[in-house]
C-alpha cells in the first residue's frame, strides 16, 4: 500500500516530517517498508496550452507543438500525438528538471529534424509519476494556466510503502491508516463523508444467492455521466503516487474511493445489465467470462459470481467483465460496492492469477458495516469527475451481524504484557482506535468492548491485548527473563551429534548441506538391487523441479553431486561429511510420528539421521617432501572409528560386503554391539560413472542416530599397573582369504587377560611364507596389576596364540 | 728442575703456569682433554711434585702442599671455563650447519570444518540450553494437523495453498482435487510447540531446532529448505516482558553484550500479541526474528488451558543469521557444497 504524505494530510492533522511518521506507524503495528520521493527534485514544470501541433516533416513519429504558459510561447518537439490545440499539459520549460531514478534531469534546447525545441512537454512517467509512457499527460481543462505544476498538485511528495499484515486490512485504505495515525499521535481526523443516495429504485433488481458468501450489496445509480472526460489532475497525481494508472474519471473515481475508503467498488454502464438485474452466485458448470483485460476465463464451480440475466458480469470481489464496462459511450452507472467472504475471493483470484487491488483488499476482510457509506462516497466522486448526478440507491443487507462484544479482562491484560497498565489506561488505549467500552462486570471484572466496524480483525480478548500493547507501544515493554525452573541442556543423543560432527571435522571432513530432494534418476544412478528400501521414494506433489520430485532416501545422491560440482572447479581433494534426515516408508520397526487428532488412513514416514561420507583425490595432501596418499576405504573406515571413540563406544564390528553402490571387494558393513549401522567403501566403478566422478571415489552412509543414541558414553579410568610391561611381537601366517580380524581376535583371545594392546605392524607375502599365505605380525603390550612378568609369560601367551591360530585359522606362527 | 729433588713452590708455580698455558693454547676439545691428561692427570707435573712432598719438612711440606692445591683448583677452573668456550663454539658451528628454513609450509594435521548454518545453530541452542530449554526435533514431513489446524491457521489460509507449501503424497495421503493431501513438509518448527504440549503438562520450556521447507525456487534470499530454531515457554505468568528479556539475553548472547533490540508489532496466526524482534547490528536495525504471546486457539487444540497457562514462542532462522555474522550475500552457498566456501572454519560457539 502506497501512502502520498499530501493526501494522508488532508485525512488528519498532523504535523509529523514523512521518517517520523514512518517510524510512527512500523512501531505502531502498519510497517512503513520505505518511503519513496518518486518526484524529488520536479522543478520549472509549468501548466501550457497547445496552440497548435503537426508532424515534423521527415519524421513518422515527432510532432512539431506551439505551446504557451500565458507569458510566451514556445515550440516543443514532441514523441507523441496524444493531444490537439486546446489542450492543457504539463511543459518542461528550458531550464526545468525532471526527476528520474538517477537524479534530476535538466531539459534545455535541443534540435531534431532541423526543428528546435524549447523544453519538452512531458509524460506522467517523466514527472516520476509511475511508468505510463504512453503519451504526454493532458491535464483536465480546469488546470490554471502557467502555474508550476508540483506546487499545484503537490508533486514533490513523500509517499510511504507499507507492507500491511493480514490481519490489518484496514491498512490498505488511506482513512485506515489515518484512522492509526490518529490513534498513536492524538491528531484529529479529518474523513471525507458524501450524502447518503436517495432511497430510490436504482433500476437494479439485487439477488443474493448466498448471504454467507456476500453478506451485503449496495447499489448507487449515476446519470447523466460524461465517460469521454478525464479525471482531474490533482487525482490523477493521486492515483498514480498510490501506484495506480489513471484511466477515465469514472474509473479514477472507483479507484479513488477505494484507495480512500478500502471498500472496492465496480461501476457497471446501467444500460448493458441485461434484465436490469445484478445476482451474485457460484459458477455453473461451463460457464466463462470474458474479463476487463479482454482474456475468456473458464469458471470454477467455486467462482463467486456476479451476473445479470446473461450471465456473468465478474469475479467478484476480483474483476469486472468486458461486457459491461463503462465506456466513452456510457451515461448511466450502476456502482457495485460490496462485502464478499474472503476465502472465497483469495480461492477466485489465486486460482485465475487475477491478483487485483480489490481482491487483495477482499481477501483481508472487507466489513459490510460500513460498504453503504463507501458506496456514498464512491458515488459522489463519480458524479464530480464526470459530470454526473447520484440519484438513487440501494441496499441488500439481509442479516447485518451482530455487534461482537468482547471482555477483556484488565488484570489479564497486565499479566500478559508484563506492564502495569491501569484499567483507565487501558479503556483510553481502546477508545482511541474507536473501540466502546463498557463498564466492568461486578464478578469478572471484565470490561464489555465493541470493536469499530472498520477493525473486524477483533474478535478475542488477545486481539484486544495486542491492541494496547502496540497503543501503549512495543518499546514500553520492559525486560525480564524468567527462570524454566531448571538446569538446561542436551539430551544424550543431541549431544552425541554436536561431538560426532566436531570429532569428524577434527578428523579432516569438511561439513555440506545439501538440499534433501532426489529425482527416479539419481537413485537409479546407485544401482540399487530392485527390493532396496532406498528406491521407495516418497514423492512430492508439488515439486520445484522434476529433479526435486521426490525426498531422499539416501544422502549419497546430493552428495555425490556436491562432490562432482567442486571436481569440477578443480577441488579435486574431497572429504565431506553430511548429517541429516533420510525419509522411508514406516515400518513397525521403525514407525514415523503420531497423526494429529482426528487424522487418520495415512502414516508419517521414518525419518532416520543418517551420516554420509564422500571423499576422493588425496586424503593427505601432497606436500614438497611428502607425496600425500589417495583417500581409501581406511580413511573412510577411520573417520566412523575416530567418531565412535569420541563417543565413548566400544570397537566397530566390521565385516567384507558386496552390496551397491560399493566395489564388491571394498566396501564393510559396519555394526557396533550388535546394532548394524550401515555401510563404508570404494564405490562401484559404474557408480562412479554414472556420477561422473574422479575414479576410486569413496562413501559411506551410516545411522547416527543409533551411534549417538546414548549420547556420550563416559568411559571407565581404571589405575594402570605400576609394574613394568613385557613387550613381545608375534608372526602369524594364515591363508590369503583369512580376513585379518579373525587373525586378531585370535591374537588378543590367546593373549587373554595380560593384553594391554595389540597392534598389527606388519604385513608380508614372500617366499619364506609360501604361495597363497600371508604373514600378520602384531606388537603386544602385556601388563600385569599383581606380579612382575617375566619371559616364561611371553612364552606362554606365544604358546596360547598359536595353539589358536592352529586350531581356528589353521596357520602358524612364524618363530 | 731434577726428578728426585724436593718439590719447591717454584716449581709449582711453574707447573700450573705450564698448565695454564696449555689449556689457552688448545684450540679444540680433543686439545683440551689431551692439555688436561697432561697437565692435571695422575702424569702431570703438579701430581710429581705432590708424589715428592713426603721428603718436605712439615713446614715446606705444609707451604708447598697449599701451592699445590691452589695450583689445581685453578687450573681445574681454567680448564672448565675453556671447556665451556671451546663447546660453545663447536654447538654454534655445528647447530649452525642444521639449520632449516622455518618459513617452508607447516604441516598442519588434516582438518574438516563445520557448516556456518549448524555452527550457528549450534551457538543458539548453547544460548537457550543455557537459559533453560532443552532442544527436542520433530518430523519434517507433518500432517496437515500438526502445521496448521493445531497453530490456528485455517483450512482456506493462503499459506497451505501449493503456491507456498510443499505436498507429499504416498503412504495413503492422496492428493485431492486441487493436489493438496494431509500430508506435507513442515513450513516451520511450530509443530513441535503441537507435539510437545500434547505430549507434556505444562511447565515447558523448549527450543526446536530443525529443517523447514517452503514452495520457493532457489534465489539469493530463497531456500525451499532452510534452518529455522523455535522457542516455547508455557507458564503460569509469563509475560510480553519475559518475552522481550528472554530474546533480548539470547540476542545479546549472540552478537554482543551492548546490542539494542527493538520488538516491533506484526501478525502470526499463532501468536497474539505477535512481534518482530529486529538488533541493531552493523549500523542498522536488522530484523532477526518473529515472536508472540501463544495463541489461545493454540494452547486450546493441545489441550492447554488457556485461562490457565500462558506463554510465549518465537522462531528464528539461522541462515539469516549465519549470512549476517559472516557477510554472506547469497544464501544458495549454504547448499552449493563449494568447498572454497566450507572450508574456513566456521566454530562460533565458545
Amino acid at each position: 500500500m502506497r501512502v502520498p504524505l499530501s493526501w494522508l494530510r488532508e485525512l488528519v492533522d498532523l504535523d509529523q516530517g514523512p521518517d517520523e511518521l514512518a517510524h510512527l506507524l512500523t512501531m505502531g503495528g502498519l510497517e512503513v517498508d520505505h518511503v519513496a520521493h518518486p518526484t524529488a527534485g520536479i522543478r520549472g514544470v509549468v501548466v501550457a496550452e497547445v496552440q497548435s501541433r503537426e508532424p515534423v516533416e521527415g519524421s513518422d513519429k515527432l510532432h512539431r507543438a506551439l505551446v504557451t504558459d500565458g507569458r510566451a510561447t514556445y515550440q516543443m518537439i514532441a514523441g507523441a500525438a496524444n493531444f490537439d490545440a486546446g489542450d492543457r499539459v504539463p511543459a518542461a520549460l528550458p531550464g526545468a528538471r525532471l526527476p528520474t531514478p538517477s537524479g534530476p534531469l535538466e531539459i534545455g534546447r535541443k534540435t531534431l529534424f532541423g526543428q528546435t525545441s524549447e523544453g519538452m512537454l512531458a509524460s506522467l512517467a517523466e514527472l516520476g509519476l509511475g511508468d505510463d509512457h504512453a503519451g504526454i499527460w493532458v491535464l483536465d481543462g480546469d488546470a490554471p494556466l502557467g502555474v508550476d505544476l508540483a506546487e499545484w498538485l503537490a508533486l514533490d511528495d513523500a509517499v510511504l510503502v507499507l507492507e500491511v499484515t493480514p490481519d490489518r486490512g484496514y491498512g490498505l485504505s488511506l482513512s485506515g491508516v489515518a484512522r492509526d495515525v490518529a490513534a498513536l499521535t492524538g491528531a484529529p481526523l479529518r474523513l471525507p463523508s458524501a450524502p447518503p443516495a436517495p432511497e430510490v429504485d436504482p433500476g437494479v433488481r439485487v439477488d443474493l444467492a448466498d448471504p454467507q458468501a456476500c453478506p451485503r450489496f449496495t447499489v448507487r445509480r449515476i446519470e447523466g455521466v460524461d465517460a469521454r472526460r478525464a479525471s482531474p489532475a490533482w487525482a490523477q497525481a493521486r492515483l498514480v503516487a498510490a501506484g495506480m494508472r489513471p484511466i477515465s474519471a469514472v474509473v479514477d473515481a472507483t479507484n479513488l474511493a477505494m484507495l480512500e475508503t478500502g471498500h472496492p467498488c465496480h461501476a457497471y454502464d446501467a444500460q448493458r445489465l441485461v434484465g436490469g438485474r445484478l445476482g451474485v452466485r457460484r459458477a455453473h458448470e461451463g460457464e466463462s467470462l470474458v474479463t476487463l483485460d479482454e482474456v475468456e476465463r473458464a469458471c470454477d464451480p467455486d467462482d463467486l459470481l456476479i451476473v445479470d440475466d446473461a450471465g456473468p458480469v465478474g469475479f467478484a470481489g476480483v474483476m469486472g467483465g468486458a461486457r459491461t464496462e463503462v465506456d466513452e459511450a456510457t451515461t448511466t452507472i450502476a456502482l457495485e460496492t460490496a462485502a464478499f467472504d474472503p476465502r472465497s475471493v483469495l480461492r477466485t483470484a489465486r486460482r485465475h492469477q487475477l491478483l487485483t487491488e480489490a481482491s487483495q483488499r477482499f481477501e483481508k476482510t472487507v466489513p459490510p458495516q460500513t460498504v453503504a457509506a463507501a458506496a456514498d462516497r464512491a458515488a459522489q466522486l463519480i458524479a464530480e469527475f464526470s459530470g454526473g448526478r447520484v440519484t438513487a440507491g440501494s441496499d441488500a443487507y439481509p442479516a447485518p451481524p451482530e455487534p461482537v462484544t468482547i471482555p477483556l479482562v484488565p488484570a489479564r491484560a497486565r499479566s500478559l504484557l508484563g506492564i502495569d497498565l491501569p484499567d483507565l489506561a487501558q479503556r483510553r488505549l481502546l477508545a482511541s482506535i474507536g473501540c466502546e467500552v463498557g463498564e466492568p462486570d461486578p464478578e469478572s471484572g471484565a470490561l464489555p468492548v465493541v470493536p469499530p466496524d472498520y477493525r473486524p480483525d477483533l474478535t478475542i480478548p488477545a486481539d484486544l491485548v495486542e491492541e494496547l500493547a502496540r497503543l501503549h507501544g512495543y518499546e514500553q515493554i520492559p525486560e525480564s527473563v524468567p527462570s524454566a525452573g531448571r538446569v538446561g541442556g542436551r539430551l544424550p543423543a543431541e549431544a552425541g551429534e554436536r561431538v560426532a560432527r566436531r570429532a569428524l571435522s577434527g578428523a579432516g571432513w569438511t561439513e555440506l548441506l545439501t538440499l534433501p530432494f532426489v529425482a527416479d534418476d539419481d537413485v537409479a544412478a546407485l544401482r540399487l538391487p530392485d527390493d532396496d528400501a532406498r528406491r521407495e521414494l516418497i514423492a512430492l506433489v508439488n515439486p520445484l523441479s522434476k529433479d526435486e520430485a521426490a525426498l531422499r532416501t539416501s544422502l549419497l545422491p546430493g552428495m555425490l553431486k556436491a562432490v562432482r560440482r567442486n571436481v569440477a572447479r578443480q577441488l579435486r581433494d574431497v572429504a565431506v561429511f553430511e548429517v541429516g534426515r533420510v525419509f522411508l516408508p514406516p515400518t513397525p520397526a521403525e514407525p514415523g510420528a503420531p497423526l494429529g487428532p482426528g487424522e487418520d488412513g495415512f502414516a508419517l514416514p521414518a525419518e532416520p539421521l543418517h551420516l554420509g561420507l564422500v571423499a576422493t583425490g588425496r586424503f593427505r595432501a601432497d606436500r614438497f617432501d611428502d607425496e600425500g596418499r589417495p583417500a581409501d576405504v581406511y580413511d573412510l573406515l577411520g573417520a566412523i572409528d575416530a567418531l565412535r571413540s569420541a563417543l565413548g563406544r566400544e570397537a566397530l564390528d566390521v565385516r567384507p560386503t558386496d552390496e551397491a553402490p560399493y566395489h564388491p571387494g571394498r566396501a564393510a558393513r559396519l555394526g557396533l554391539g550388535g546394532i548394524e549401522l550401515g555401510v563404508v567403501g570404494e564405490l562401484h566403478p559404474r557408480v562412479v560413472e554414472a556420477f561422473d566422478l574422479p575414479p576410486r571415489a569413496l562413501a559411506g552412509e551410516v545411522r547416527l542416530d543409533r551411534l549417538v543414541a546414548d549420547g556420550v558414553v563416559a568411559p571407565e579410568l581404571a589405575t594402570p599397573s605400576p609394574l613394568p610391561a613385557l613387550r613381545i611381537d608375534v608372526a602369524v601366517v594364515v591363508a590369503e582369504d583369512v580376513p585379518a580380524a579373525q587373525v586378531e581376535a585370535a591374537v588378543r583371545d590367546g593373549a587373554g587377560a595380560l593384553l594391554a594392546e595389540a597392534s598389527l605392524f606388519d604385513v608380508f607375502r614372500g617366499a619364506q611364507v609360501g604361495e597363497g599365505a600371508k604373514s600378520l605380525a602384531y606388537r603386544l603390550r602385556l601388563e600385569s596389576a599383581e606380579r612382575q612378568l617375566t619371559d616364561a609369560d611371553g612364552a606362554a601367551v606365544i604358546d596360547a596364540i598359536e595353539e589358536r591360530v592352529r586350531a581356528r585359522l589353521g596357520g602358524s606362527l612364524r618363530r | 728442575m731434577a726428578d728426585h729433588d724436593p718439590p719447591t713452590v717454584d716449581d709449582v708455580v711453574a707447573a700450573r703456569d705450564a698448565g695454564l698455558a696449555a689449556l689457552a693454547a688448545a684450540g679444540d676439545l680433543e686439545a683440551l682433554d689431551e692439555a688436561k691428561r697432561v697437565h692435571l692427570g695422575k702424569r702431570s707435573a703438579l701430581a710429581g711434585l705432590q708424589r715428592g712432598l713426603g721428603a718436605l719438612d712439615d713446614a715446606a711440606r705444609r707451604e708447598v702442599g697449599r701451592a699445590l692445591n691452589e695450583a689445581r683448583q685453578t687450573l681445574a677452573e681454567a680448564e672448565a671455563a675453556r671447556r665451556e668456550e671451546l663447546e660453545a663454539e663447536r654447538d654454534r658451528v655445528q647447530l649452525a650447519a642444521e639449520a632449516v628454513d622455518v618459513t617452508l609450509p607447516p604441516r598442519t594435521p588434516p582438518r574438516g570444518a563445520l557448516h556456518p548454518v549448524r555452527e550457528t545453530i549450534d551457538a543458539l541452542l548453547d544460548t537457550f540450553t543455557g537459559l533453560g530449554y532443552p532442544p527436542v526435533t520433530g518430523p519434517e514431513v507433518e500432517s496437515e494437523w500438526h502445521n496448521f489446524e493445531a497453530l490456528n491457521i485455517p483450512a482456506d489460509h493462503p499459506a497451505r495453498g501449493l503456491m507456498d507449501t510443499l505436498y507429499v503424497q504416498g503412504l495413503g495421503a492422496e492428493p485431492d482435487q486441487v493436489g493438496i493431501t494431509p500430508m506435507l513438509l513442515r513450513t516451520h518448527t511450530s509443530p513441535v510447540q503441537a507435539r510437545v504440549l500434547r505430549a507434556q503438562e505444562p511447565p515447558v520450556y523448549i527450543v526446536v531446532p530443525g529443517r523447514v521447507y517452503r514452495s520457493d525456487v532457489a534465489d539469493a534470499t530463497h531456500l525451499p529448505a532452510f534452518h529455522q530454531i523455535e522457542g516455547l515457554a508455557v507458564d503460569r505468568e509469563l509475560s510480553f516482558a519475559d518475552l522481550r528479556g528472554t530474546l533480548a539475553a539470547a540476542v545479546r548472547s549472540l552478537l554482543g553484550p551492548e546490542v539494542p533490540i527493538r520488538l516491533r508489532p506484526h501478525h502470526f496466526q499463532f501468536t497474539e500479541p505477535s512481534c518482530e524482534v529486529d538488533a541493531y547490528y552493523d549500523g542498522r536495525w536488522m530484523e532477526l526474528l518473529g515472536a508472540g504471546m501463544v495463541h489461545p486457539n493454540v494452547l486450546a487444540a493441545c489441550g492447554v488451558d488457556p485461562e490457565a497457562w500462558q506463554g510465549f514462542a518465537f522462531g528464528m532462522g539461522p541462515e539469516r543469521l549465519a549470512m549476517m555474522r559472516h557477510g554472506v550475500t547469497d544464501i544458495r552457498q549454504f547448499v552449493d557444497g563449494d568447498l572454497r566456501f566450507l572450508s574456513a572454519q566456521t566454530t562460533v560457539s565458545p
